[in-house]
């Protein structure tokens, strides 16, 4: 009974120290994370803008209502949602079959990673540039690839639907390569058992696929598919560099618009309730994926 | 121990203070700040003051200024303000007035053209900023092609009448259509009689403004500063500006900024290019032009879009004294003079007398024409978000989703509510 009571004694002691060794951590990030978004969600409140950096103006809702009146950032909304979904799903689809293809090879895996990570580890916005000039439709390099096929050359950033899909083509050769890493991480992890067992029964490929590795790999992909769609709602610098938002609105996305109210429209409280709404917008959409994926299971 | 670091960091600091001086400035990525570049060494050995340039594209300027504006030390000692930002900085108290500084040191103003000091000097009788270079728009257009006479030939015998310099909106529009041809036999037009810079927001609000002033339309009634984007002048710009991008331009002009535009000029692809008159000296620059010797500039007719930069010193200036000293000094007349000489945009009276100058561009007198004829674009706080809505606007009539009344009507309305805003209307 006593060596109970000193145990719990102790147990408490470490609590406190424990608490004690992880405050700096907390604070740091309560500083960088949530003050930040305790200021932001403040000012969404007030008339603060650039020329009069105060909050003296409270304005309570007004912003968000603004926002629900305003078309250009409805627009933006809708062009985001399309962007996210074709780049997710086609990274995905991308990603995966490069990673089961790379998981069955034996040697030079090393060599294959490299020369997938290079696109990855290059700055966004000189990925943007490099396109940019490439794809330039009279003096670019890809069009007059494909002159030499006997292709004509494609207007790739001055048609509004072409801009959209060479945003979304720059992107995949851009980012595929994170699906391919941490999917590859998954498939390397799985367990060899039920590969055998169904080898054993005679499944065929396509039955091992669909109902040994897909199953197994179901936390993994969730995971995967969660973490590149909250960053491809985020994507700003490819849009700013290429098309900036054109032509028309055709690649205006959510970022870009909001970082435009803040820095050219001068107005930080309607770019902050913006920006509110759309961390509810991608939070509710993380709870639903996050809801569907385990019900899967 | 204590009192040995105590020295040792009393030692640094004095030797840290002892240091040579430095500035920063940001600037945009144009010829005329190369040019600065190449006379700045001069500076630091006259003064011993190091002068650190950040050089950045046009788009990132805004965005990069605000911020170091907005708070009380920024890192900037002085900046280069486009003028349709300086409704916006007067507004929001971010320059410093210079005046007592030019009386000071009796500084000579005079020598600016009064049309830039207007734009770029001074706001409401107090001088802010001293010009830097002025960048109106002009038409360049291929003099090679203009003094050919078969050229003269075949136009005069297609629309009857001469092929010269245009001197009327008319006449651009048919040499524009006269010049877009398949040179190469295959089929494909592959020479363009015009090239346009349709990227939002700013190369397309302002490429349009000179289509706007050339058919007889403006952005506002002096005075009143009643908008009148949704005038029938207005519309016939926006269907002729939607005519020269689809049909006589290359394929992609409305994602084209400046840069790629230029290049598909420079490379003798297009007749024409409405653009700002700096890139004239880069026409005949081998290095960057295959048409060295080819190219002229014009006014377009009617009267292009004015514009320039000035030099200013904001609040949040960390040193503003040495500031002030590179100022000075580099909008003296003999380095303005050597500036010019590199090729430099000239701003002032005594550029564009001086002999010496005259005699290595004689395509002074035409950019003196550009400068006397050029009209301005509404400045007021709120014109970069002016510019922005207007270049969604006009982008979502090129690419034929809304019709130009109702981009121009849509485009219109903003404006009166930015007006509004600012107290104009």
């Amino acid at each position: 009974m006593s060596t109970a009571l000193a145990t719990g004694a102790i147990e408490r002691s470490d609590r406190g120290f424990g608490y004690l060794m992880a405050a700096p951590g907390l604070l740091a990030l309560f500083l960088v994370i949530l003050f930040p978004i305790f200021f932001t969600v403040y000012t969404s409140a007030f008339d603060y803008t650039l020329i009069l950096p105060t909050h003296d103006v409270f304005v309570g809702v007004d912003h968000y209502a603004r926002a629900f009146d305003n078309a250009e950032f409805g627009q933006s909304l809708w062009v985001t949602l399309w962007f996210v979904a074709a780049v997710v799903i086609l990274e995905f689809l991308v990603g995966f079959t490069v990673a089961l293809m790379l998981n069955s090879v034996e040697r030079g895996k090393n060599v294959y990673y490299l020369i997938l990570l290079f696109p990855l580890l290059m700055n966004p916005v000189v990925v943007g540039l490099i396109w940019r000039m490439f794809l330039h439709p009279v003096l670019g390099i890809v069009n007059y690839l494909l002159s030499l096929l006997g292709i004509p050359g494609v207007n790739w950033l001055g048609d509004p639907q072409n801009a959209f899909w060479t945003l979304v083509l720059v992107d995949i050769w851009h980012q595929v390569s994170f699906m391919v890493v941490l999917l590859l991480a998954g498939l390397s992890a799985l367990p060899r058992e039920p590969y055998e067992a169904a080898r054993m029964e005679g499944a065929s490929t396509i039955q091992t696929f669909l109902h040994v590795t897909l199953p197994l790999m179901r936390p993994v992909i969730m995971v995967t598919l969660l973490i590149r769609l909250i960053f491809a709602v985020r994507t700003y610098d490819l849009i700013y560099i290429m098309t900036r938002g054109g032509p028309g609105q055709a690649t205006d996305l959510v970022s870009y618009f909001i970082y435009r109210q803040a820095f050219v429209g001068l107005n930080i409280g309607q770019a902050a309730a913006l920006s509110i709404l759309l961390l509810l917008i991608v939070l509710a959409l993380t709870a639903y994926l996050y809801r569907y994926m385990r019900s899967l299971a | 121990m204590n009192k040995l670091l105590m020295l040792g960091s009393a030692i640094a600091l004095t030797a840290g203070s002892a240091h040579a001086e430095t500035i920063n400035i940001l600037m945009e990525s144009v010829p005329d700040t190369r040019f600065v570049q190449v006379v700045l060494p001069e500076f630091t050995e006259q003064t011993g003051i190091e002068v650190e340039l950040e050089v950045v594209n046009y788009a990132e300027m805004h965005t990069k200024l605000v911020p170091q504006l907005v708070a009380p030390s920024g890192s900037y000692d002085a900046i280069v303000v486009d003028f349709y930002w300086v409704g916006e900085f007067t507004k929001a108290g971010w320059l410093q007035p210079l005046d007592e500084r030019i009386e000071q040191d009796g500084f000579d103003t005079s020598v600016y053209f009064d049309s830039l000091m207007n734009l770029v000097g001074k706001v409401d009788g107090v001088t802010y900023m001293l010009p830097f270079y002025n960048y109106a728009m002009g038409l360049t257009y291929r003099k090679d092609l203009i003094d050919d006479p078969k050229e003269q030939a075949a136009f005069k015998e297609k629309y009857g009448i001469d092929l010269r310099v245009p001197q009327t909106w008319d006449e651009y529009m048919k040499q524009v259509e006269f010049f877009t041809r398949d040179t190469d036999g295959n089929g494909q037009v592959d020479f363009y009689g015009v090239v346009n810079q349709g990227l939002r927001p700013d190369p397309i609000a302002m490429e349009w403004s000179n289509y706007l002033y050339a058919n007889g339309g403006q952005y506002y009634e002096e005075g009143t500063w009643q908008p009148t984007l949704d005038t029938p002048e207005a519309v016939a710009a926006l269907e002729a500006y939607k005519t020269n991008l689809s049909h006589y331009g290359p394929p992609g002009a409305a994602s084209f900024g400046f840069d790629e535009a230029f290049n598909v000029a420079a490379q003798g692809k297009a007749f024409s290019y409405i653009t700002y008159n700096m890139f004239r000296t880069a026409y005949d620059d081998p290095e960057q032009s295959a048409v060295v010797g080819k190219v002229e500039i014009a006014p377009v007719p009617s009267g292009g879009l004015n514009g320039a930069w000035g030099w200013a010193i904001p609040n949040s200036s960390p040193n503003p004294d040495a500031a002030w000293t590179f100022l000075k000094w580099i909008e003296s007349p003999e380095i303005a003079k050597k500036r010019a000489l590199l090729g430099g945009s000239p701003t002032r009276s005594d550029v564009f007398d001086d002999p010496e100058l005259a005699a290595k561009y004689p395509y002074y007198p035409a950019l003196r024409n550009l400068l006397d004829t050029a009209r301005n674009f509404p400045v007021f706080t709120y014109t970069p978000q002016f510019v922005e809505v207007l270049g969604r606007e006009l982008s979502l009539a090129v690419t034929g989703e809304k019709s130009s009344e109702e981009a121009l009507e849509a485009a219109n309305a903003e404006f009166a509510e930015l007006l509004e805003k600012d107290g104009k209307l």
